[in-house]
C-alpha cells in the first residue's frame, strides 16, 4: 500500500525574490525515476516540508507545459514559510503531491475570453494557468489580467507581468492599495480596475484568487457585468495537515478543500454553508 | 450461525493463550478504577498481574477501542539530518476483546472513511490484522446516555461480527459471525463446548431484556431527515455555544471523530514527525498562518460536528456518524450531548 503521508526530497535550483516578502523556488525532485513519473495539472498544490519544522500546502505556481521542474512562490508568514525562505539554491525541500481534483480547466476554456483577478499571493496559483495560457495562446481570445496588492513593492512576477502585457490581445492592469512615491497607477481595491478595463461576460470566464473579502466583492463586480456562477471559477485556501481528505481541516459543508478544490465554481462556493465563511 | 458456550473462568485461560499468537487488547481496570482497553503483556510476570485486572464485567469502558486502530498520538515517519526517511507502519496481529456493539459499528465507520479516496496506510495497517470479539451489553454501560436502539446499533448485533459473546452469568454463548471468528474458535477448541438448547433460548431472552434496558430514547430517524433538508436553528447553536468550554471531551472519546494535526519534533539530529488527535470545537482548528480563521465563531464550531455527523456522513454514506453510544453526553462537564441535541431540534423543547 503505498503510503501518500511520505514526501520526497527535490533540490532547490533556482530562487527569485519577487518581493519583500516572497520567493518563487524552482525545484526538482532528486530521484529521477520520480520526476519521470510526475505529472500534474494547472490548480493543484503539493504539500511542502521541511524536515523538522513542518509541513503546508503550497499551490504550484509554474505551468505544466513547461516540464522538468516545479515551481512555488511562497509568502513568507508563518514558521514553516519563514524557514522555506532562509534556504538556499542546492539545499532541499520535501514535497509530496500534486493533490487536488478540483483544478483549473484548460480544453473547455478554448476560445472564450478569459478574465484573471488576483490579490496578493493570489496570483501564483493563477499564474499556472496563465503561463498554459500563453504557450497555447492562439487557442483562446481576449485575456485580462487584474492584479491588486497593497503596496507596489508587493508584485510578483513583476517581468512577466510586462511581458504578458506585450503580447496581442493580452492586457495587465494593477492597482495597489497604498500608494508609494514610485507608483504612478491606479490605487484602490482590485475592483477598480473595472474602470479601466473593458470587462464583459460574453463569451467570457473569470478566474479569481485572493482574500475571501476581495472575492466577495470580486464575485459581485463580475455578476454586475453579466457573469453567471459557473463561468465565475475560484481557487480556495484552507489550513490543511494532509492534503488527502484526512485531517478534517479544510472540511466545508460536505466538501474537503483539498480532495474536492481547491479549485471550485462561484456556483459550487454558493452551496458552501454560509457560517464556513467561503465567501 | 454456529454457537458454542464458554465457561467465564476459561476467558483468561483462553485470553493467555491468545497473547502468544496477537496482541491481545482488553478492558482492564487501571489506577483510581477507571476501566480502558490496554494490551497484555507479553512479560510473564507482568502477564499475570494484567490478567488479574481484566474487567469485563464492568461496563464503564471509558474510551472506545478507536485509539487501537488510530492511536491519540502516532510517529508517521523518522527522520535524521542526512535527509532520510524512514516510515513508521504497525502492522501487528491483534485481538481485540470485549468490544461493545455500537463501538463495533464505529469501526465501521472509520474503515470506510480511511480506505475512501486516498487510503490511510497507518489507520488500515494498524487494523489489517485484526480479530475482534464483541460483547452485547446486557445493561447499558452508561444507563443515563447509551440510546444505541434509537440508532439501530445495539444493544446486540445480528450480522458482520467476527465473534459476539451473550453474557449468560457463568458462562458466555458465543455466536460465530465468519471464518474468521470460526477458525479462531477452532484453534482454542479446549475452551468451548456446544450449547444446550436452553442456553440458546436464555441468550435471546437476554437480549430482549437488554433492548427494554435502554432508556432513553430519541427519533434519529426524525433529526436526520430534519438534518438532511433544514438549517440548524440559530437560538440552538448559540445556546450550545454559550455553555461549552471548549474542553474537547465530546471528540476525544467519539468513536468516530478521525481529525487530527501534523507536527514535527526534533532531538539530536533524529526527528519525527507524529499526528495527534485535534478537533473542529477548538478555535485553532481553522486558523490559517495569515491569522484568517474561517471557523472563528463558537456557535458555528458547534454546528460543524452536528451537521458532520448526522447530515454529511449520512448524505454520503447512508449511515450516521453518530453510533449512540453516549460518551458525548457522558463526559461533557455542562451536559452538552448528542441525544440531547437531537432531542432538541425534533421536539421543540429545551435541553441546553
Amino acid at each position: 500500500m503505498k503510503n501518500d503521508y511520505i514526501p520526497y526530497p527535490a533540490v532547490i535550483e533556482s530562487i527569485i525574490t519577487e518581493s519583500f516578502d516572497t520567493k518563487t523556488f524552482r525545484v526538482k525532485f532528486t530521484d529521477k525515476k520520480i520526476a519521470d513519473n510526475f505529472s500534474y495539472v494547472q490548480g493543484q498544490f503539493m504539500q511542502i516540508s521541511l524536515m523538522g519544522t513542518g509541513e503546508a500546502p503550497i499551490s504550484i505556481s509554474s505551468s505544466p507545459s513547461r516540464k522538468g521542474f516545479l515551481e512555488f512562490s511562497i509568502r513568507s508568514v508563518g514558521k514553516l514559510t519563514k524557514k522555506i525562505h532562509e534556504l538556499k539554491v542546492r539545499e532541499k525541500m520535501f514535497i509530496r503531491g500534486p493533490y487536488g481534483k478540483g483544478h483549473f480547466p484548460f480544453e473547455e476554456i478554448k476560445g472564450k475570453n478569459l478574465i484573471f483577478v488576483a490579490g496578493g499571493i493570489g496570483l501564483p496559483p493563477l499564474r499556472s494557468l496563465i503561463n498554459l495560457i500563453m504557450d497555447n495562446r492562439k487557442d483562446f481570445e481576449n485575456v485580462k489580467i487584474l492584479y491588486g496588492c497593497k503596496t507596489a513593492d508587493e508584485f510578483c512576477f513583476k517581468d512577466e507581468l510586462k511581458a504578458w502585457n506585450k503580447i496581442p490581445n493580452t492586457e495587465v492592469l494593477l492597482t495597489v492599495d497604498k500608494k508609494t512615491d514610485d507608483w504612478t497607477g491606479r490605487v484602490g481595491v482590485v475592483t477598480e480596475l473595472w474602470k479601466d478595463a473593458d470587462i464583459k461576460s460574453d463569451n467570457a470566464v473569470a478566474f479569481l484568487c485572493g482574500p475571501p473579502i476581495m472575492i466577495k466583492f470580486v464575485v459581485q463586480k463580475l455578476e454586475g457585468s453579466g457573469f453567471s456562477d459557473k463561468n465565475i471559477i475560484m481557487t480556495l485556501e484552507r489550513h490543511m495537515k494532509c492534503g488527502i481528505g484526512k485531517c478534517g481541516h479544510c472540511n466545508v459543508g460536505d466538501k474537503f478543500i483539498c480532495v474536492d478544490g481547491p479549485v471550485f465554481t462561484c456556483a459550487e462556493v454558493k452551496k458552501f454553508p454560509k457560517k464556513d465563511g467561503a465567501m | 450461525m454456529t454457537k458454542k458456550v464458554i465457561n467465564k473462568s476459561d476467558i483468561s485461560k483462553l485470553l493467555i493463550d491468545a497473547n502468544n499468537e496477537y496482541n491481545v487488547y482488553v478492558p482492564m481496570e487501571h489506577i483510581g478504577g477507571d476501566v480502558l482497553f490496554s494490551a497484555l503483556s507479553k512479560e510473564k510476570n507482568s502477564l499475570e498481574e494484567d490478567v488479574k485486572r481484566i474487567n469485563l464485567a464492568s461496563e464503564k469502558t471509558f474510551n472506545s477501542p478507536k485509539e487501537i486502530f488510530y492511536p491519540q498520538l502516532e510517529t508517521m515517519m523518522e527522520y535524521n539530518d542526512k535527509g532520510e526517511i524512514k516510515e513508521t507502519v504497525e502492522s501487528s496481529k491483534k485481538l481485540v476483546f470485549g468490544v461493545r456493539p455500537c463501538d463495533f459499528h464505529a469501526i465501521a465507520h472509520q474503515d470506510n472513511f480511511f480506505s475512501k479516496n486516498y487510503e490511510d496506510k497507518y489507520y488500515l495497517s494498524r487494523r489489517e490484522n485484526s480479530l475482534i470479539v464483541i460483547i452485547g451489553c446486557n445493561t447499558p454501560p452508561r444507563p443515563e446516555a447509551c440510546f444505541c436502539t434509537s440508532v439501530g446499533t445495539g444493544p446486540f448485533l445480528t450480522e458482520g461480527f467476527d465473534i459476539q459473546l451473550v453474557d449468560l452469568d457463568d458462562y458466555y454463548l458465543v455466536e460465530i459471525g465468519n471464518e474468521k471468528g470460526a477458525d479462531f474458535i477452532k484453534k482454542h477448541e479446549k475452551y468451548f463446548s456446544d450449547p444446550y438448547r436452553d442456553e440458546i433460548k436464555h441468550a435471546e431472552r437476554k437480549k430482549l431484556e437488554a433492548e427494554e434496558k435502554i432508556n432513553l430514547k430519541v427519533n434519529f430517524n426524525k433529526a436526520l431527515q430534519i438534518m438532511k433538508t433544514e438549517e440548524i436553528p440559530q437560538d440552538n447553536l448559540e445556546r450550545i455555544a454559550e455553555r461549552c468550554i471548549e474542553c474537547g471531551a465530546c471528540v476525544y472519546v467519539c468513536p468516530t471523530c478521525t481529525c487530527f494535526d501534523v507536527f514535527d519534533d526534533v532531538k539530536c539530529g533524529e526527528g519525527v514527525r507524529c499526528r495527534i488527535w485535534d478537533t473542529c470545537v477548538f478555535s485553532g482548528y481553522t486558523r490559517e498562518a495569515s491569522g484568517h480563521n474561517p471557523g472563528a465563531k463558537k456557535e458555528f464550531r458547534a454546528a460543524r460536528r452536528y451537521e458532520h455527523k448526522l447530515k454529511y456522513d449520512t448524505l454520503e454514506t447512508g449511515i450516521s456518524g453518530c453510533i449512540g453510544c453516549g460518551r458525548c453526553l457522558h463526559s461533557c462537564p455542562v451536559d452538552i450531548g448528542m441525544s440531547n441535541f437531537i432531542k432538541e431540534i425534533t421536539t421543540n423543547q429545551k435541553y441546553h
